[in-house]
């Protein structure tokens, strides 16, 4: 059933777009102190690689607004390595922790040895010390790979500093963007362009292939599309509609929804065999699915007891459970990468914000305070909740650190932006 | 005997290929039946209707306004060689939901039609949820307009 196939150029845009940048709105009084210590160069080498390094270390740490930084010109001593560390210089600036770090070698190859070390002031103890090999060309990524082992030592969460996300840009009335960019809002590239909407992107979980919604042929239909060629398929159901595709947590299969004659219900369509089983069987309407992480249920919203609410279904007993009954609109869940919670668009009062619920409790947790959020999704190490919002006609992007640390906000730079996804971990 | 190989060989791929097409025109008749382009090749007709009607938040039902409306506009939709109905949500709550309910919006006004004696083969449905506001306001009045099923006829 997959039909027509062409390749789509991947352009990257190094100016002309948008280009995402965090924006901190609200940090909390009561951030750790993180001093960033320059990372000291043997000789011979660029004295700007150490600078470089604990730079962007810097940035990624302090990107979501989690920490905060012990300004350079504050400090005492610039240590680069363990023997000339001492707790008290770092003590007595408030400081909670402290990296250093060392750019060691480089070979003919241009390949940089870098050590770095995590202190914990407070306690008095080395947290963290590793070393890193890689090539001069890739100090960002180099950086990125310190970050989260920082990150995740401090945290005890995974780093995130490595992901992507994707969005839709509709920059005027006819011009819609399929784009995806790293966290931190480098590296945009436009997977595809079109004069008609695109909606609804999902990362298959080795992150190589986006799924989306495109309207190109003058109705809903899902794409598949590989981010390395850029090539395109798209998956004709027979249906009138076909919409919201999500992929299994094995990359197998997609849960999408088709409407056969006007009904719309959830499907499990297998990536190689083109079948389509059918999940649900209801005249209300049934959409927006989504994979538990141990893949075992698919949470869905259904209008079948009169307003959008939350349901899961067992994909192999198909048993189904309702999820939500608190407010007249509960839609499009999504589980926690733990599976315990999950998190929506709830409206109440004439308000669509984002809330979240455990599945063992009913009680209904509103995350955001502005009127009109959507599409949220979640850091794969589950702290983090990026969700589409507007002001006045234009949309942009809003987060949320869970522990409520922090607010942030992602404004495009031209156009609206909406229906973010968070990419998976690279394995 | 290698040349006959090549030639039994170039002969299947023609029929693979052959059955392949085939199979691919029936799908895409299919799916043009319910909500195909071809309407692209006719012209729009023009009329003096207004060719929208409105809906409720979260309701696909058409009131005594929209039926009325329909009725007036009933001889005209039987003159034309298709009938595309595209159905349209304002900006509130999500968007697969609301593509869903766009289609609702749609059909609730086709099925209105083929009581009235419309050929429901003619007519073409299409949702595009809250993806083409008209307005791009964020206010009652902007959301109202947008909740609609627009009409038009080829």
């Amino acid at each position: 059933m997959i039909r027509f196939l062409f390749v789509a150029l991947i352009l990257v845009s190094n100016s002309i777009f948008s280009i995402l940048e965090i924006e901190i709105l609200k940090g909390s009084d009561n951030l750790s102190k993180i001093a960033f210590v320059p990372f000291g160069v043997d000789d011979g080498i660029e004295e700007s690689y150490g600078r470089q390094i604990s730079r962007n270390i810097e940035k990624n740490m302090l990107l979501f607004g989690e920490f905060e930084n012990l300004p350079k010109s504050e400090m005492l001593s610039y240590p680069s390595s363990g023997n000339d560390f001492y707790y008290r210089d770092w003590k007595v600036l408030g400081v909670d922790y402290s990296v250093i770090g060392k750019v060691n070698s480089v070979n003919s190859l241009g390949n940089l040895n870098i050590s770095y070390s995590l202190f914990n002031i407070n306690r008095r103890i080395k947290l963290l010390e590793g070393e890193i090999v890689g090539s001069e060309d890739n100090i960002e990524g180099i950086s990125k790979i310190i970050s989260n082992r920082i990150y995740e030592e401090i945290t005890g969460l995974k780093g995130i500093f490595d992901t992507k996300l994707a969005y839709v840009i509709n920059s005027d009335a006819d011009t819609y963007q399929m784009c995806i960019s790293d966290i931190d809002g480098k590296n945009e590239q436009i997977l595809f362009s079109s004069k008609a909407p695109i909606m609804s992107p999902d990362w298959s979980p080795d992150r190589k292939k986006m799924a989306y919604v495109s309207f190109e042929n003058g109705l809903a239909e899902i794409f598949i599309q590989d981010l390395q060629s850029g090539e395109r398929n798209s998956i004709q159901a027979l249906g009138m509609t076909n919409s919201a595709p999500v992929w299994s947590p094995d990359g197998k299969s997609l849960a999408l929804v088709v409407s056969f004659s006007g009904n719309p219900d959830i499907f499990l369509y297998s990536i190689n065999s083109k079948r389509l089983i059918r999940l649900t069987n209801h005249y209300g309407i049934d959409t927006e699915p989504s994979w538990s992480p141990d893949s075992k249920k698919i949470i869905f919203t259904s209008d079948r007891s009169g307003s959008p609410q939350l349901y899961e279904i067992n994909t192999q007993s198909k048993r189904k459970k309702r999820l939500t009954r608190d407010g007249n609109y509960n839609a499009r869940g999504r589980y926690f990468p733990d599976g315990k919670s999950i998190f929506f668009v709830h409206g109440n009062n004439g308000n669509f914000q984002i809330a979240t619920k455990k599945l063992s409790s009913r009680y209904i947790e509103t995350l955001t305070s502005t009127s009109l959020d959507e599409s949220p999704t979640i850091s794969p190490n589950g702290n983090i909740i990026i969700y589409a919002t507007k002001d006045g006609s234009n949309g942009y992007l809003g987060g949320i650190t869970l522990d409520g640390k922090s607010r942030f906000s992602l404004p495009v730079k031209n156009g609206s932006v909406r229906e973010p996804a968070w990419s998976p971990l690279l394995n | 005997m290698e040349p006959i190989g090549i030639f039994i060989l170039a002969m299947l791929c023609q029929v693979y290929s052959c059955a392949a097409n085939v199979s691919d025109s029936v799908e895409r008749m299919q799916y043009a039946s319910v909500a195909g382009d071809e309407y692209l090749q006719e012209e729009r007709l023009e009329t003096n209707l207004d060719d929208k009607v409105y809906f409720d938040f979260d309701k696909s039902t058409l009131d005594a306004e929209d039926k009325n409306l329909l009725e007036q506009y009933l001889p005209e939709i039987k003159k034309a060689k298709i009938v595309r109905l595209e159905g349209h949500c304002d900006e509130r709550g999500t968007r697969e939901y609301n593509l869903a309910l766009g289609e609702r919006r749609a059909l609730e006004v086709r099925d209105f039609l083929i009581v009235k004696g419309v050929s429901g083969k003619k007519i073409r449905v299409v949702s595009f949820g809250e993806e083409k506001p008209l307005k791009s306001a964020s206010n009652e009045k902007a959301w109202a307009e947008n909740r609609r099923v627009e009409i038009s006829l080829y």
